[in-house]
């Protein structure tokens, strides 16, 4: 067998070993600090959860069929309210994404103007835009279109502005030096190079809005939530189970059309 | 015919580009700028259409000062003036009739152009351009499917179809193999004395410069040390225009293969 020598070991110096031996021990005082501050009362919860469960899971599997109408109707809405929100959210991100994007303005204050919108946005969680929605607009589906719109757009715009940022500008280039007004190098340099990562990001954020809009009837946004927190006030677990099964069916099938549109595009 | 007057370039963080340039390339030559990497050829041939600004100087191109150039007056300069690169810079996703209907960008309205609404005789140019140099079989390709040398003759095609009075070439065959190499120039040469188009390549190979130029610029360090026809130059020369002696690699080869 040859012998090999052995690479010379990465120089490395005692200040970077320090740093990093601080950073680990910085970590785990972190987690210790954060498990001892919430302060989990573990055999209550251990007690809790064994006396519910008994009366609650098996009905869980045991889905009411009677609701199968109303379930389908309102998760139908959910659906609708998902696709009506990202769609709006897929329109709205595109000024936002290139305003945000670097490389599509000289100076570098409309793009850090951008980026600090789409922030801002990205700091409200969709429930409490639904609340603030419901209270503008009234508890119905529209206030969960606008909730999810609102919130999709923080995320596509920032996601878009990256697409655009990673674009070859090298091609841009070539169509100025042909001749090429801005707007025709944005139709023919640009938008080829982003349409399909634009429209992936869209669907894959339809994904989760159909997730995300299930939850918001919870604050009277509608779609199916409004069932759920019905019957989980109700305690009408069978019910509970019936919805529970439609929503995990919708998102099935919805993930996998989606994971295979996504893979044709790009 | 291009003039540079006095051109000098300093780029922003303090290096100089170009110093004290003075050069007439007259219309119809076919001139091919040596020199080793950081030379200077780049910024020279892409002060011609103004991808960069020269900071002195004058640079008259059919007479007219085209430093002061911007907006329209810009535009209207680099629709005369076609540019090949070294990374072709096709748009890989389009296909390759879209790519070579873009050379027909600066001549198509703005509206026009957006909704594809080209012109029939433009739509025959692109077609005519791509038979040129022999690809349009690929016509519905999209570009990222073509080779290397499939995608420089596209990008070739679609300076053809902008019909440019100037074609500069910056390293267009850096990236092939000699063969390939061999024919993209066969192509630009033979362009260049069909249509009467004055054309500048920029290429650090000497023997590809010594078989297709008919006459050679050497730069070094951003000032022009040689400027002659071919018949002039020897390898004296080009170790001149180096700074140092001839290597294997300042030559591509493979010119008996093509």
């Amino acid at each position: 067998m040859a012998t090999y020598s052995l690479p010379p070991k990465k120089e490395q110096s005692s200040f970077k070993k320090f740093k990093k031996i601080f950073i680990l021990l910085a970590v785990i005082a972190l987690y210790v600090w954060t498990f001892l501050g919430i302060d989990i009362d573990w055999t209550r919860a251990v007690e809790r959860a064994a006396s519910n469960f008994h009366r609650v899971i098996p009905k869980l599997f045991s889905p009411d069929w009677a609701a199968a109408g109303e379930v389908s109707q309102k998760i139908l809405e959910t659906i609708f309210i998902a696709f009506a929100g990202s769609f709006m959210a897929a329109i709205l991100a595109i000024p936002l994404g290139f305003l945000a994007a670097k490389n599509m303005s000289r100076g570098k204050l409309l793009s850090a103007i951008g980026k600090w919108i789409l922030s801002a946005i990205r700091a409200f969680p969709d429930i409490i835009l639904a609340i603030l929605f419901v209270v503008a607009v009234g508890p119905n589906a529209f206030a969960g279109v606008l909730a999810i719109a609102i919130g999709s757009t923080g995320m596509l715009g920032k996601l878009y502005s990256e697409v655009v940022e990673s674009i070859d500008m090298q091609v841009v280039e070539a169509m100025e030096a042909n001749g090429a007004n801005k707007v025709q190098a944005l139709f023919y340099g640009v938008l080829p190079q982003i349409i399909p990562e634009f429209l992936s990001y869209a669907i894959y954020r339809f994904e989760i809005d159909i997730r995300a809009s299930s939850i918001l009837g919870i604050v009277g946004a509608g779609g199916i939530g409004t069932m759920i927190i019905f019957a989980a006030n109700n305690r009408n677990w069978n019910e509970m189970g019936m919805i529970l099964l439609a929503i995990i069916i919708v998102v099935t099938i919805i993930d996998f059309i989606s994971a295979r549109i996504r893979r044709k595009i790009v | 015919m291009i003039e540079f007057k006095d051109i000098g370039l300093v780029y922003p963080n303090g290096t100089e580009g170009l110093k004290n340039i003075n050069v007439t390339i007259n219309d119809g030559e076919f001139v091919v700028m040596v020199g080793l990497s950081g030379a200077g050829k780049s910024t020279f041939i892409r002060s011609i259409n103004r991808l960069v600004t020269p900071t002195s100087g004058s640079l008259l191109i059919d007479d007219e000062d085209i430093l002061s150039y911007r907006g329209s007056d810009l535009r209207k300069l680099r629709t005369k003036i076609g540019m090949i690169f070294q990374n072709y810079n096709l748009v890989k996703r389009s296909n390759v009739l879209k790519n070579v209907l873009a050379g027909r960008l600066g001549h198509t309205g703005t509206f026009r152009s957006i909704f594809n609404l080209y012109k029939k005789e433009d739509v025959g140019l692109a077609y005519e351009s791509l038979k040129r140099v022999n690809i349009d079989e690929k016509l519905y390709n999209r570009a990222d499917e073509l080779s290397g040398g499939q995608q420089q003759r596209v990008s070739i095609a679609r300076v053809l179809t902008q019909k440019p009075k100037y074609i500069l070439a910056d390293e267009p065959v850096a990236s092939l193999d000699p063969p390939t190499s061999h024919q993209v120039m066969t192509y630009l040469k033979k362009i260049n004395k069909e249509d009467n188009i004055t054309t500048i390549v920029n290429l650090h190979f000497i023997d590809m410069a010594m078989e297709y130029a008919d006459r050679i610029i050497g730069m070094r360090a951003g000032e022009v040390v040689f400027d002659g026809p071919v018949s002039e130059v020897s390898e004296k020369t080009f170790e001149e225009i180096y700074g140092r002696t001839i290597r294997e690699d300042d030559l591509r080869g493979g010119a008996n293969e093509s």
